[in-house]
């Protein structure tokens, strides 16, 4: 690498200051070090020989980025580095005596191994001759330099931030007023060695009007200046940064509701989603048909027929405000009655299951072309060639009830946003989904020449229908997987013999269509039988209970655990021994995953059986009172859900994204005697 | 369905940070609290753990003879001179190689032992944890690293050799160590006056 010394003006003045840089060029792969390296490290050093009166201030530190060696993690840069010094000149300096200065500099520098380095710069300054205590210009050549330097500086300073024992680890609140709202990822470096480890993850979250930041503790978490910097990354990737001096104190209480994704943001997603549930299978074929029977059948020139068109827009579009409305109070008022409203919730009722299991089957068969269900649909949705505008309110009701399944995967945010909001906001944001679902018809009807910018029709879009059956029937066999974890091989029978059942239905139905009317009736009565069959068996499933764990069951994590109940909490509780408390439900993939990362250590496993550890599981795949009730202690309305007791002492709320090394730790630092300084 | 949504960003940061082997540190050893056992072999093939040194003290001493930072005490004689006060004070020294076989440190025993010869050093023992477990149970950060064990077994002191984190070894006349106080704290049967600090140097290489 290489390093030098330069002045940003080539002439100084008396009584002023001046912007040095040290500039290190960092061959790629290499590191130097933030002024807290990290876990290793050295930050460079600079020893100042400068006349009587002339003072160098400290050297800035850019923005630092975090470097993981292995386990551990430092605080570096690479590539290039400017730190920034001011230099000031006495007033009383001899005018025309140039000002001779010498830096000593001292830096490390590490790829996987570590070079300590050395240079020593001399920079001559002259001062202006005869031009009075006025500064010499900005050299033009360093100016954009010095420009693009100060942009790695932090952008202000925070005050008002809060650090205190959360659990097991440290919090960090930082008063949001000086952020912006729309926070993309934050990281916070500590200032000095010791306050956490550096290498831990950082998990975030906005509340209201704070940011927080779970950290570990470092081996001088109490000691060490709780201060450093603190960098947000908004939606548009901007780097922001901030120096943070925290207060060491409680932590505000926090309220049990996160905000993943801010307002404005919401809102755009939501509208967002509304477009593009119309290319959803299952609403697709209905705006289609209704699109072309609008423009055939309503493309009549004069104010005329423009103003039936225009009362079609309207009327679909208020069709679907309608429906989204009513899901919305529909929603809310679960809100408002108590009721666990976790999404996934209306998984834990096998029939439901099954049902939507059987929808997303016949929505597959249906896209694959083994059945045609587009025509009855539309005569559902008294769709039939533009009759009138109660038929394109009834659309547009339509539309949205066979796009709610298919909502899932693109509203999940801003649906999730919303049951947490007031409700006048929660109805806002629905509406703005479900006009978003509206917007293209409605555009449709109002500029009919819009319709020639639709992809024309060919074989292509047979090819992408049948493609699309496909995530339908994995969403499918998906249900069936969760409908195993709920009642056993029984209802997996049930199920699959449900769907034979409607496969066998559909079938007959598409044979008989077109016969004669007597043989129609048979086809049309073996195709409810069948179809009746099949409601039943789902029905039946909700008779079956879950296989259950016996007690003392070594479960796939390879630790032995009983199932959860008050009771046993209770008694273990009384009888001072540790609990790890673990709510899980086999739908909740984060659960799986924390099961697998966290809990299956062969460590984690041997630190239970040394401290003692009850390890409770509660299963939510199914309703359970009793868990729903521990979950609302605890402020949530769905898993994961992980609570530590220890032997004497609060219990501790672990992050829903566990790691070994939170699970260890909160089990070590109850351990008996580690009552140690930084316990 | 939030959860859908969440799970699948769940998924890919647990994927993300499993890559980047973030987020697996191990939990940091407790001053005052026993220190973490290990069982790793020395450069004679003998095996070492701490239940077998019941009632002696210890000092542990991270290091890699590449890295400038133990070059420093090396070269100047200040950590030879260390370990013969040690082990003259009846502790047992154990110099402890974490470097993963391949990475940069990594030695043979035999290698282990010319350093050993050739720098004048005097551990008791140097232990060869090539799979690098002993030093994760230590939370061991840089070379060097220093712990000291008392004779109940128990963690008094970690963390840096002394207060000057530099490579330069004119700085080794001026400071404090750390290690050395520490061992007059225990010899006076008090509790160490400064247990944790910051180790200095680079990072072990795991």
């Amino acid at each position: 690498m290489t390093a030098r010394l330069v002045a940003e003006r080539s002439e100084i003045a008396p009584g002023e200051t001046v912007d040095l840089a040290l500039v290190f060029e960092i061959r790629p792969g290499w590191h130097t070090y933030w002024r807290n390296p990290g876990d290793s490290g050295d930050p460079p050093r600079v020893e100042w020989t400068l006349p009587e009166g002339v003072e160098a201030g400290p050297l800035s530190w850019p923005r630092p980025e975090v470097i993981p060696v292995g386990p551990l993690a430092n605080y570096g840069y690479s590539e290039r580095v400017v730190h920034l010094i001011a230099l000031s000149v006495p007033a009383d300096w001899p005018i025309g005596e140039p000002v001779r200065i010498r830096a000593d500099a001292d830096w490390l520098v590490c790829e996987e191994h570590c070079i300590p380095e050395s240079g020593r710069f001399d920079l001559t300054l002259p001062t202006g001759a005869g031009a009075g205590a006025r500064p010499g210009p900005i050299d033009p050549a360093q100016a954009e330099f010095f420009a693009a330097a100060r942009v790695g500086l932090p952008n202000g300073r925070i005050e008002g931030a809060a650090l205190g024992v959360a659990g097991a680890g440290l919090g960090l609140v930082i008063p949001l007023d000086e952020l912006s709202e729309e926070i993309d990822g934050a990281w916070f470096f500590a200032g000095e060695w010791g306050l956490i480890e550096h290498a831990a993850e950082q998990p975030w979250r906005l509340l209201d009007g704070h940011l927080r930041i779970d950290l570990l503790p470092g081996a001088l978490s109490d000691q060490a200046a709780p201060d450093g910097l603190l960098v947000v990354a908004d939606a548009l990737g901007e780097v922001r940064s901030y120096e943070v001096a925290a207060v060491r104190g409680p932590l505000p209480e926090e309220v049990a509701r996160d905000r993943p994704i801010g307002l404005p943001l919401a809102f755009a997603f939501a509208l967002l989603g509304g477009l593009i549930l119309n290319l959803m299978p299952c609403v697709f074929p209905i705006l289609a048909m209704k699109a072309l029977s609008l423009v055939n059948g309503l493309s009549g020139q004069g104010p005329e027929a423009a103003r039936e068109r225009v009362l079609h827009g309207v009327a679909y579009t208020t069709g679907v405000l309608l429906f989204f409305a009513g899901l919305a109070v529909l929603l809310l008022a679960l809100r408002a009655g108590g009721a666990a409203v976790g999404w996934g919730f209306q998984l834990q009722y096998p029939p439901f299951v099954v049902f939507m299991a059987y929808v997303f089957f016949v929505i597959g068969l249906s896209l694959s072309g083994a059945v045609t269900l587009g025509a009855r649909l539309m005569s559902l949705g008294g769709a039939r060639t533009g009759s009138g505008t109660a038929g394109a309110f009834g659309t547009g009701a339509l539309a949205a009830l066979v796009a709610a399944p298919c909502t899932a995967p693109f509203m999940g945010a801003a649906l999730g946003y919303a049951v947490t909001l007031s409700w006048p906001l929660a109805l806002a944001i629905m509406l703005t989904l479900g006009f978003g679902l509206a917007l293209p018809f409605l555009l449709l009807s109002l500029v009919p020449q819009l319709a020639r910018l639709l992809p024309k029709p060919g074989a292509w879009m047979e090819t992408l229908k049948q493609a699309l059956a496909f995530p339908m029937f994995a969403a499918a066999a998906w249900l069936v997987w969760v409908l195993s974890v709920q009642t056993g091989s029984a209802g997996v029978a049930l199920v699959l013999g449900g769907l034979v059942l409607l496969a066998f239905a559909l079938w007959l139905r598409e044979r008989t269509r077109g016969l004669p009317s007597v043989r129609r009736r048979w086809g049309l009565a073996g195709t409810s039988a069948a179809l009746i069959c099949a409601l039943y068996l789902g029905v039946a499933t909700d008779r079956l209970t879950a296989p259950t764990l016996s007690e003392g069951e070594v479960s796939a994590s390879g630790l032995a655990s009983e199932p959860y109940s008050p009771e046993r909490l209770a008694a273990a509780i009384d009888a001072r021994r540790p609990v790890f408390v673990n709510m899980t439900a086999a739908w909740c993939i984060t659960c799986l995953v924390n099961e697998r990362v966290a809990l299956s250590a062969s460590d984690v496993a041997r630190s239970f059986t040394d401290a003692g550890v009850l390890y409770l599981k509660g299963d939510w795949t199914n309703r359970d009172p009793a868990i729903t009730a521990y979950l609302a202690d605890h402020g949530r309305n769905g898993v994961p859900l992980y609570v530590f007791y220890p032997a004497d002492g609060d219990p501790q709320v672990l992050p829903q994204i566990l790691t070994e090394d939170m699970v260890l730790r909160a089990i070590r630092t109850s351990a008996p005697g580690s009552s140690g300084r930084d316990g | 369905m939030k959860h859908a949504f969440r799970n699948t960003l769940v998924v890919g940061v647990v994927a993300l940070a499993a890559t980047l082997g973030f987020g697996v540190a191990v939990a940091a050893p407790k001053i005052d609290a026993p220190a973490p056992d290990f069982s790793v072999v020395d450069t004679a093939g003998e095996t070492w753990t701490l239940g077998g040194l019941v009632g002696k003290k210890v000092i542990l001493e991270w290091t890699n003879h590449d890295c400038p930072f133990v070059v420093k005490h090396y070269a100047s004689g200040n950590m030879q001179a260390l370990q013969k006060e040690a082990t003259e004070a009846g502790y047992v020294w154990l110099s402890v190689i974490s470097s993963a076989s391949g990475k940069q440190g990594h030695v043979s025993p035999a290698e282990a032992d010319d350093l050993t010869d050739s720098r004048g050093a005097a551990p008791t023992a140097v232990l060869l944890d090539t799979s690098g477990a002993m030093g994760r149970a230590y939370d061991a950060k840089t070379t060097p690293h220093m712990y000291v064990i008392d004779s109940e077994g128990n963690l008094v002191y970690m963390g840096g050799i002394d207060d000057k984190p530099t490579s330069n070894q004119a700085d080794i006349a001026g400071a404090s160590n750390y290690v050395r106080l520490a061992m007059a704290d225990l010899a006076a049967g008090n509790p160490v006056t400064t247990p944790v600090t910051r180790p200095y140097g680079c990072s072990v290489k795991y």
